[in-house]
């Protein structure tokens, strides 16, 4: 892993694009509104702190989550990506995180296939019980990120073609 | 291969007995032996119609414009293009009944360079599914055994960095001219998601940056439904290796999901309309 | 008053074009998946004067790019700042090797349009800080047909320097300009020898002989664009235009197509409108607000396309606007040429 951070980091090549000090990664947190965004809400009314760097989305099921939202954020703001729903069977529309679950595969696949490391792209079901376990996931996930640097590929503010 | 007698017959029959309006087919570009396609309305140029391993070009594509629409056609496929034939008329694109498709149990085209094209090498399935007449002779290809395709495994084995560098010059060698997805048989939409005018939302432009969000989105889209037919890479003016992209979605279909090629089987949405509750689960928390 | 000429031989050419790279921004055809593309370059290893003509872009992004920032803006709360874009990095002293004639001609006939009502000073300034050094192909492609058009390919001086492969064996380096002429003055030229009008001449011709004599594309011109301004009506361009699949691709890597479509990019509060290629092939083209659209049909936008080229220009500006360069139609991923589509037309309307 760590090998693999420093391939990410050294690939890069320019000297403004390592992380400044102080540096703290913007996440994007794309969660359904019956199980996740519930625990969420759970692990803040259970007092349990995680980092701030999660910026949250409400979405009706995570099989809403179109691909394309991936792409688009992490192409603009954000430097990882974590989506998250019901448990397998918990769906509040039964099935929906079944078909999101072959996307979100589908997708990570090939968005580490162009060249994103694959903790830039995570999921995770955390059912709206689960607060501490939402905790968990986010200081995770902001780790990862934060081990991996400032996202640099296909930033939309690098407009310029070489 | 050589069925340009039997496709000349059958058109001008199918003309006689007022069964089509048009018939597409291939011509000769009347210099050398590669081909165009050919949109026959007069049953006098039913003669100019051929069919060799130049034919190359995915005509399912012709179901969606003007000269097609509400009209009973006459249409020539392989068996990379009766996939998308059947996807066509599985998402009602077109009426099975307004078409009659001559079928071709393809033993694989050839490039400019007269080799034969690297996804007819790797062909699963050669013989075209849909037909109301199938000329040649069926080759019971293994349709099940999903062979890798060589690039993409390549590609998967060097290091993250090199990979990103390498597909970084491929999004900047895009000029954004959509012949991709023009040429594509299954991009149908009548206005893109990726040509809005919304400026928060869609690229217009001709960045790295845009080139990225154009063709990642399209290559979603297409997951689970690419046949592999390369009209695509064949329209790309840059010669970029498009099919890198549908290839590992393809396979990462193929190997996870357990589900068979996209368009082999009639009725049959593609992977992203049924889910298995096998499917893996181990790349979530 | 006349223009100094080099002869040197293989060797020397490539010494020319390497002490060009070491003292000038040079642009040249640098291979990226088969197909070369006009790119900044430091060494000769790296691109492909001689690149072949089919596989090669044009030069028309280096002038006209193909993206190109127009403004830059941030929305306050007092309303909206726009400020103007960073310097042109195309605007620089720049050299371009390896250009054909018919990228060269694209040039000259652009410039119509350039200084027409509106002056684009953008494009002014790239044309006037370019030299271009431009190589007499010594066979035509399958596609080109240059020759055939309304301009002498031969006495062209849309280039500053013409590099011609002498049927001798010797490279002939030609100054057609004064700024051609400017820069063959400097050391560039130390490998070569001047040699005199009365010695270039014959061999510049039996080149050119041959050249010409290798085209399979051949047309009467004078013939085509008068019957095209005629037959606006023919039903003919739906026939030529059926299996069109409108993709786009014959204006994107045409050297005189000049439309483009404006687009904002925007994050936050902060964006730039960008200029982008546009094509009058696409079915949005003429899409208008409200939802109507003048050109829904493919044949009417594949016949504005024909005429644009071959007739609406050349009443206008008195330059034919297609070059010959059969780009379009190498690219076209069904091979509808040009070529055809006039000559088919025009045809069909001699028969009416």
């Amino acid at each position: 892993m760590e090998a693999e951070v420093k391939d990410q980091l050294v690939s890069i090549e320019k000297p403004e694009l390592i992380a400044p000090p102080n540096w703290e990664p913007v996440i994007m947190g794309i969660l359904c509104n019956w199980c996740s965004y519930a625990g969420s809400d759970l692990t803040g009314t259970s007092r349990i702190q995680y980092p701030p760097n999660i910026r949250i989305i409400r979405v009706p099921c995570s099989s809403r989550v179109d691909p394309w939202f991936l792409i688009k954020s992490l192409q603009t703001t954000a430097d990882g990506v974590l989506v998250s729903g019901c448990h397998p069977g918990d769906c509040h529309y039964i099935s929906g995180n079944y078909f999101a679950r072959r996307r979100f595969l589908v997708t990570k696949k090939l968005l580490n296939f162009v060249g994103f490391h694959e903790n830039r792209i995570q999921f995770s079901w955390v059912s709206a019980a689960e607060g501490p376990k939402f905790a968990k996931v986010v200081n995770k996930v902001t780790e990862d990120i934060k081990k991996l640097g400032p996202l640099h590929l296909y930033k939309k503010e690098n407009f310029e073609k070489k | 291969m050589n069925y340009t007698k039997q496709i000349q017959d059958i058109a001008s029959q199918l003309f006689a007995e007022g069964k089509i309006d048009v018939f597409v087919g291939y011509r000769l570009n009347g210099f050398d032996d590669n081909q165009v396609p050919v949109l026959i309305k007069d049953p006098q140029d039913v003669h100019k119609l051929v069919f060799t391993d130049k034919s190359v070009f995915n005509l399912v594509n012709y179901l969606k414009t003007d000269h097609t629409r509400r009209k009973r056609v006459g249409l020539v496929v392989k068996g990379c293009d009766s996939r998308s034939l059947n996807l066509m008329l599985t998402e009602n694109q077109v009426k099975r009944e307004n078409i009659y498709v001559v079928g071709i149990c393809c033993e694989g085209v050839t490039d400019d360079a007269g080799q034969k094209m690297q996804n007819c090498v790797d062909c699963m399935v050669p013989d075209a599914v849909v037909s109301d007449e199938l000329l040649g002779t069926a080759s019971g290809a293994d349709t099940l055994t999903y062979k890798m395709n060589a690039d993409v495994a390549a590609l998967s084995n060097i290091p993250l960095t090199e990979r990103a560098a390498y597909f970084e010059e491929v999004f900047e060698n895009c000029i954004r001219c959509n012949a991709c997805r023009h040429s594509c048989p299954l991009c149908y939409c009548a206005k893109c998601c990726i040509d809005q005018e919304t400026a928060t939302l869609y690229n217009g432009a001709n960045t790295t940056s845009a080139a990225f969000h154009a063709l990642m989105t399209w290559s979603l889209h297409l997951a689970g439904r690419c046949v592999d037919c390369r009209n695509c890479e064949k329209a790309c003016p840059s010669h970029l290796p498009l099919h890198l992209l549908h290839k590992q979605n393809e396979s990462v279909i193929f190997e996870n999901f357990q589900e068979h090629l996209a368009g082999v089987i009639p009725e049959d949405r593609g992977a992203f309309y049924k889910y298995s509750l096998k499917d893996p689960d181990d790349f979530i928390m | 008053m006349s223009f100094s000429t080099f002869v040197t031989d293989k060797a020397g050419l490539q010494k020319f074009y390497e002490a060009i790279m070491a003292s000038q921004e040079t642009y040249a055809p640098v291979e990226k998946f088969g197909k070369f593309d006009f790119k900044r370059v430091s060494a000769l290893a790296e691109c492909d004067p001689e690149s072949p003509i089919a596989k090669t872009m044009s030069i028309k992004p280096l002038f006209f790019p193909r993206t190109a920032k127009v403004m830059k803006f941030v929305a306050t709360s007092a309303g909206t700042d726009v400020s103007e874009v960073d310097e042109d990095p195309l605007a620089v002293k720049r050299v371009i090797l390896g250009v054909k004639h018919c990228d060269a001609r694209s040039l000259q006939v652009l410039d119509k349009v350039y200084n027409w009502d509106y002056i684009d000073t953008d494009y002014q300034n790239r044309r006037q800080n370019t030299v271009i050094i431009s190589t007499r192909c010594d066979k035509a492609d399958t596609h080109c047909f240059c020759t055939s058009l309304d301009y002498d390919v031969e006495n062209l001086d849309a280039m500053d320097i013409l590099v011609v492969h002498g049927t001798d064996g010797k490279e002939y380096i030609k100054a057609r300009t004064e700024k051609g002429n400017e820069l063959l003055s400097s050391d560039v030229t130390r490998h070569a020898s001047p040699v005199t009008e009365e010695i270039t001449a014959p061999v510049l011709k039996s080149q050119y002989a041959s050249f010409a004599a290798s085209f399979r594309l051949k047309m009467n011109y004078k013939e085509v664009n008068e019957k095209l301004s005629k037959i606006f009506d023919t039903p003919e361009f739906e026939n030529v235009s059926g299996n069109c699949v409108s993709c786009n691709t014959c204006a994107f890597v045409c050297p005189t197509c000049h439309c483009f479509k404006i687009s904002d990019e925007k994050i936050k509060d902060t964006g730039v409108r960008y200029k982008s290629y546009d094509s009058c092939n696409n079915g949005y083209f003429t899409l208008m607000a409200g939802g109507h659209n003048p050109r829904p049909a493919k044949y009417r936008r594949w016949r504005q396309r024909a005429m644009h080229k071959f007739v609406y220009y050349k009443e206008r500006f008195g330059e034919n606007l297609c070059v010959g360069c059969g780009k379009c139609t190498i690219s076209c991923p069904v091979n509808i040429s040009i070529f055809e589509v006039v000559n088919q037309v025009s045809a069909a309307a001699m028969q009416e």
